[in-house]
């Protein structure tokens, strides 16, 4: 579960969030939406504290992690990400990348973090790019290691930032497929995304964000076909 | 033209010696250069105030003044002010050693300052801490940027080694000298060694695009 307290966040004077307040429950799906600049990705990387909010709280599974106390690298372990541009990491194989932190910050032994990787790197469809770099992939390529690296630390919640907006078109569908199967098993998910199909039809929840205010939280159903704001009609009817 | 070779036959040896001279004190500067200047690019990367102004203020003036003049203040001022005797050796060493650490300071921070922030990100959004990071992370393609520039530097060094002969050290340049007094003729003694020193350039620089090639057939 993911909550946010009166979630405030200001780069100098320029205020990109202001006062989110959100609950995310467990096994939630939720697309947050909005313009450019109005602090979709700034709001992710609050949860998992990329970003250290100015003011306000943020909890997950009940836990306030912007208590100075908490060791936020425990938190991150519980939370994965996955980066618009996927930044794997280019001098390790495939196999690597996806062993590496289990291996170095949860301490599987090799043998088992193997094991889970070529579980994963199967189940995105990779199991013949075990020893490639990252280098000889397609973007789609990299964006499903990328999803599989960040699902090997066995983490409760996954935070998507735009997965699918550095891929040329005929790559989106593979990934999104990925997110999609990651959705039906229950995992907790944040997704922010300019897909606005994949959002209809993944997504149990949308949020709007326009000017760094939670405009509209709603299903998407209800979003869609009879969004509320002015500013979700006239965002909606720009894009769609 | 007035050129004569035969006469710094007999002197070849000498001066091939200054060979050896000069690439034993450039390889030892260049080793004290290296590790200071890792430190000092350490320095400058923390977010400790004393630490990053102590780096800054180091770079600042080991850059800003010139080379020679290190030189001659490590090698005149230390006898006159702690009564010590340096050996030319060492007050080359010292010089190129401390003055090389300010640059090679500034490669390897410009270096790690060059990878890519997304991997940063991902490696904190995995958990992995900052010392892990850096060792297997970040460092590893920071080198990428870094062995290029290294290479210019130490050929730099080289080159700029002869003015340790001000000193009075015996390296490649001095003993050019040594010969055309002994001679009363500059001019092939100084073409003999200028011919020697773009040798060894000519061989670093060989050195250089042979790793560079080697690095980018690794991405
Ligand atoms: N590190 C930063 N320093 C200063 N300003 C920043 C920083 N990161 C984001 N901003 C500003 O915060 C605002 C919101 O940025 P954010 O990246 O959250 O928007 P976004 O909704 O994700 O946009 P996009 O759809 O373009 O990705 C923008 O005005 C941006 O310029
Ligand atoms: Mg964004």
């Amino acid at each position: 579960m993911i909550k946010t307290e009166n979630l405030t966040k200001s780069f100098g004077k320029n205020m990109v969030l202001k006062n989110i307040n959100v609950t995310i429950n467990k096994g939630e799906v939720v697309a947050v939406i909005g313009p450019s600049g109005s602090g979709k990705s700034t709001f992710l990387r609050c949860l998992n504290l990329l970003e250290k909010p100015t003011s306000g709280k943020v909890y997950i599974n009940g836990r306030e992690i912007t208590d100075g106390r908490v060791n936020i690298m425990e938190v991150r372990k519980q939370i994965g990400m996955v980066f618009q541009q996927f930044n794997l990491f280019p001098h390790m194989t495939v196999l690597e990348n996806v062993t590496f932190a289990p291996q170095k910050v949860n301490k599987v032994p090799a043998e088992e973090a193997k094991k889970v990787a070529k579980e994963l790197l199967a189940k995105v469809g990779l199991t013949d790019k075990e020893n490639a770099y990252p280098s000889q992939l397609s973007g789609g390529q990299k964006q499903r290691v990328a999803i599989a690296r960040a699902l090997a630390m066995k983490p409760e919640i996954m935070l998507f930032d735009e997965p699918t907006s550095a891929l040329d078109p005929e790559m989106v569908k593979e990934v999104l497929d990925v997110v999609k199967d990651l959705a039906e098993t229950g995992m907790t998910m944040v997704i922010v995304t300019h897909e606005m199909n994949f959002a209809k039809e993944v997504a149990d929840r949308i949020l709007f964000i326009d000017g760094g205010i939670i405009v509209e939280d709603a299903e998407p159903e209800k979003f869609f076909s009879a969004p509320e704001s002015e500013r979700a009609k006239d965002f909606l009817s720009k894009i769609l | 033209m007035n050129l004569d070779f035969s006469q710094i036959v007999p002197y070849i040896p000498f001066m091939l010696q200054g060979i050896w001279v000069t690439i034993k004190f450039v390889f030892v500067s260049i080793l004290i250069g290296l590790i200071l200047g890792t430190i000092l690019a350490l320095f400058k990367i923390t977010n400790n105030p004393v630490l990053k102004g102590f780096a800054n203020a180091y770079t600042s003036i080991f850059r800003g003044t010139p080379l020679i003049l290190q030189l001659m203040i490590i090698y005149y001022a230390t006898p006159q002010l702690i009564g010590y005797d340096i050996p030319t050796f060492l007050s080359a060493i010292l010089a190129f050693g401390l003055n090389s650490g300010a640059y090679v300071s500034e490669i390897i921070r410009a270096g790690i300052l060059a990878v890519d922030k997304g991997q940063v990100e991902a490696a904190e959004a995995l958990g992995i801490p900052y010392r892990t990071m850096m060792i297997h992370i970040i460092l590893p393609q920071a080198v990428k940027n870094i062995l290029p520039a290294l290479m210019n530097e130490f050929i730099t060094l080289t080159k700029e080694s002869a003015i340790v002969s001000t000193i009075g050290y015996l390296d490649l340049m001095r003993r050019a000298q040594i010969v055309g007094a002994d001679i009363y003729r500059n001019f092939e003694p100084l073409l003999f060694a200028g011919v020697i020193y773009w040798v060894m350039v000519f061989i670093l620089t060989k050195l250089g695009s042979a790793l560079e090639r080697r690095l980018r057939a690794s991405d």
